[in-house]
């Protein structure tokens, strides 16, 4: 009964869809026509296997189990450019990250630089290291020998915090 | 619309038929309780119970009648208005046509071919704007709009406001020589302010009447002093012109209403992505019209408003500003047919080679002889795009280009193109808010104003005697407008063609003993038909109120502000409420419950 793909014989999943529409609190998603602003416009349209009008379809249509293990959902560079543009307010994006969030739940394979990022802002507190640079008369300097105030650690109540964050949004 | 059947049952049956009452079991019950049948099979109870109790009380009542005025009020002089006027005025029935610019003939007076047959669009349209003005049951009132409508379905006293032109209508010949020594330019409003013309002219070139006005904003003897300028005086040979003209307020007396005040097009302004404002070659499709019309701007010649040049791209993009839940949500029901034109007259003017492009998200070509225009455009080498971009750049050299990804070919397409036209769709119009306010027709959640029947009753507004015609109900092409407008005429002619009208009897009632005199009931109604009237009572001089029984629609807000309990709806009192309260409550107290 119902719908398959005949190429990969694959089977909707209602259930998983069901519980990526309720991680997204809202239904705006089965909104989507199809109009592929959100792939026009997206930031990372070349790095993508699948494209973000695809994801909504396949979303909607109950074809989501291969999503949580793609690297597709890693590739998205959260410019938000769908979520302003979209007419139906059914953007990709929230789609996106609830996948995500369901992938760290099932322990899928994480992209390694998320995981640098993660360990660099419960380290730092920054997203990014801060970096020596090269001037135009070629002198390395860093913050220390333009004078620039030192930046300091976080404190460890952040880290608590941070991880207390980070438990509560991926379950 | 069954509650008639039921009274004319009763009527048959040998009683007053306002001894009817209707338990609506259908709509407050089955249709609302579909999920929990036992409880609302105890609601049907209760309902009738209530119901039966009530019609115990009921009192006869008798309809009023009324003489209706035979005269219309048409407002707006689009294709709509035009022909809701003629068809009332060919009937022998006086039309009085308000139009808000100095010429009739509205938008589609602007457009430059009409589909699916490519039709001149003036060349249809003029003649019907000279049939009106030359219709001796037609009174035209242009650059006037509607200020105040008293009364009711049948009388209804009018108040148009007619702004000054500062030209006399009976003098003016339309020759012009004024504005060839008038220094001041404006932009132009009939060419989408594409090009200027001076401060003194004539609204356009197929302008009805044919008769020069005055920009007061801009003109400098009117803006600043009485000792500058004054050239266009000078070289008036008619000697029309008249700085002292003042507004005229005219009353007039009609026995119903058509609304046929049409619509605004979308400003793509608020879409920011798309460029509209920043890069010049970026234009509406409104604009386009201008631009390929022979009496526009270029004469006809498509050219690009940057550098005046034949564009060898054109690429339009659908549906913007509708299907879009940041502007309007509805469908549009024109653009794609527009653009389809649009495409189809590039293709035409321009040569063989020019490179045309559709985005589309889907073609709706819903009309007759809609897809056979679709397939036209389909033969003449079109590309279309089945998908939108994102946003547009304009590079150093002056084109534009945008990504696109297309859903046939699964590729993502860069167009490099000299012209881009959105395909933005009609809007409320701004006056929509003021006019619905002053004539009690109520608006839609899209804007536009309510039909009083999405299906039944698609001609009229709820308000008795006010018609609907054309886009100000809902966006609309020329066929679905001129069609409507006949059937608001038609609905016009039969409620003047009556002579007189039985108005509904369920009306408001004061009982003077009880009446303070504290006017609250007069500020509320919403159709001002309370009045207060001077009363002396033992050598005191106090205030009542009194209803105009013509005017009331009995809609009960008097009733419930009423401090005192004075002013009631008949059949809907105190008495005929509570006794349906106790009957509710019957069998909970039967049961010994609270």
């Amino acid at each position: 009964m119902g719908l398959s793909d005949l190429m990969s014989m694959a089977k909707p999943n209602i259930e998983a869809r069901n519980k990526i529409l309720t991680r997204i609190g809202g239904k705006e998603l089965v909104n989507c026509f199809q109009c592929i602003k959100c792939t026009s416009g997206c930031t990372a349209l070349k790095l993508l296997e699948l494209k973000p009008h695809e994801i909504i379809k396949l979303v909607n249509l109950g074809f989501v189990d291969e999503l949580p293990s793609s690297d597709i959902i890693w590739t998205c560079v959260t410019c938000l450019k769908c979520v302003q543009r979209c007419p139906q307010k059914a953007s990709p994006y929230q789609v996106i990250i609830a996948l995500r969030n369901l992938a760290v739940e099932k322990e899928a394979k994480v992209p390694e630089g998320y995981l640098k990022a993660f360990s660099q802002i419960l380290e730092t507190g920054q997203v990014d290291t801060y970096q020596k640079i090269v001037t135009r008369k070629m002198e390395t300097v860093d913050r220390e020998c333009l004078k620039l105030p030192k930046i300091c650690s976080p404190r460890e109540k952040f880290q608590v915090v941070f991880m207390k964050a980070m438990e509560e949004k991926t379950g | 619309m069954h509650e008639e059947t039921f009274r004319r049952a009763v009527a048959e049956a040998g009683l007053n038929s306002y001894l009817t009452e209707i338990v609506n079991l259908r709509e407050q019950v089955s249709w609302a309780h579909t999920h929990e049948p036992e409880k609302a099979t105890e609601k049907a109870k209760a309902l009738v119970r209530m119901g039966v109790a009530r019609s115990r009380i009921l009192e006869p009542l008798e309809k009023r009648r009324v003489s209706v005025e035979k005269s219309v009020l048409v407002v707006g002089g689009g294709i709509a208005g035009i022909q809701a006027s003629l068809d009332l005025a060919n009937a022998g029935f006086p039309v009085y046509l308000v139009e808000k610019a100095p010429s009739i003939g509205g938008r589609m007076a602007q457009l430059d071919k009409t589909f699916p047959t490519l039709d001149c669009s003036a060349c249809i349209l003029t003649p019907k704007m000279v049939d009106v003005i030359k219709h001796p049951k037609i009174t035209l009132l242009t650059n006037a709009e509607v200020t105040d409508v008293k009364g009711f379905v049948g009388n209804y006293e009018v108040t148009v406001l007619k702004k000054p032109r500062y030209v006399d209508d009976k003098k003016c010949v339309g020759c012009e020589a004024c504005a060839q020594v008038c220094p001041v330019k404006v932009p132009d409003r009939f060419n989408e302010n594409l090009t200027q013309k001076r401060a003194i002219s004539i609204y356009s070139t197929h302008a009805v009447p044919n008769i020069a006005i005055i920009n007061p904003d801009h003109c400098l003897r009117l803006k600043y002093d009485k000792g500058v300028c004054g050239k266009c005086q000078e070289a008036c040979e008619a000697k029309a012109i008249d700085f002292e003209e003042q507004p005229e307020t005219i009353q007039v007396k009609v026995g119903g209403v058509v609304l046929a005040v049409g619509s605004e097009v979308f400003d793509a302004l608020e879409m920011a992505e798309l460029g509209y404002g920043r890069f010049k070659n970026v234009i509406s499709n409104i604009e386009f019209e201008r631009i390929s019309d022979a009496s526009g701007p270029t004469g006809g010649k498509i050219l690009s408003p940057k550098n005046g040049k034949t564009p060898k791209t054109i690429a339009f993009i659908q549906c913007v500003g509708c299907r879009d839940k940041r502007f309007h949500e509805y469908c549009c029901r024109i653009g794609c047919m527009v653009t389809l034109k649009q495409a189809i007259l590039a293709r035409e003017k321009i040569n063989e080679k020019v490179k045309i492009y559709i985005c589309y998200i889907d073609m709706r070509a819903f009309g007759k002889g809609y897809d056979e225009f679709y397939r036209r455009a389909r033969d003449m080498d079109i590309d279309f795009i089945a998908g939108l971009p994102s946003e547009i750049h304009e590079s150093p050299d002056g084109s534009l280009y945008f990504d696109v990804y297309d859903k046939g070919t699964d590729k993502l397409l860069q167009i490099h193109t000299d012209l881009v036209i959105l395909g933005t769709g009609p809007v409320p119009n701004k006056d929509l808010a003021d006019l619905s306010a002053i004539l009690h027709a109520s608006r839609g959640a899209d804007g536009f104003l309510l039909e009083a029947h999405p299906k039944l009753r698609p001609l009229e507004s709820a308000a008795a005697g006010v018609f609907l015609a054309g886009a100000c109900q809902g966006p609309k092409d020329i066929p679905d407008t001129v069609a409507q407008a006949s059937g608001a005429a038609a609905k016009a002619l039969d409620l003047l063609s009556r002579g007189e009208i039985e108005l509904e009897p369920l009306k408001a009632m004061v009982d003077e003993d009880l009446c303070s005199g504290c006017k609250i009931c007069a500020s509320i109604c919403p159709f001002l038909a309370i009045e207060m009237k001077t009363d002396i009572t033992e050598g005191k001089e106090g205030a009542k109120a009194e209803v105009i029984e013509a005017v009331c629609q009995g809609c009960g807000l008097c009733s419930s502000a009423c401090p005192t309990g004075a002013i009631k709806i008949q059949q809907y009192g105190n008495k005929q409420v509570m006794i349906q309260v106790d009957a509710a409550l019957a069998e909970s107290w039967a049961k010994g419950g609270k």
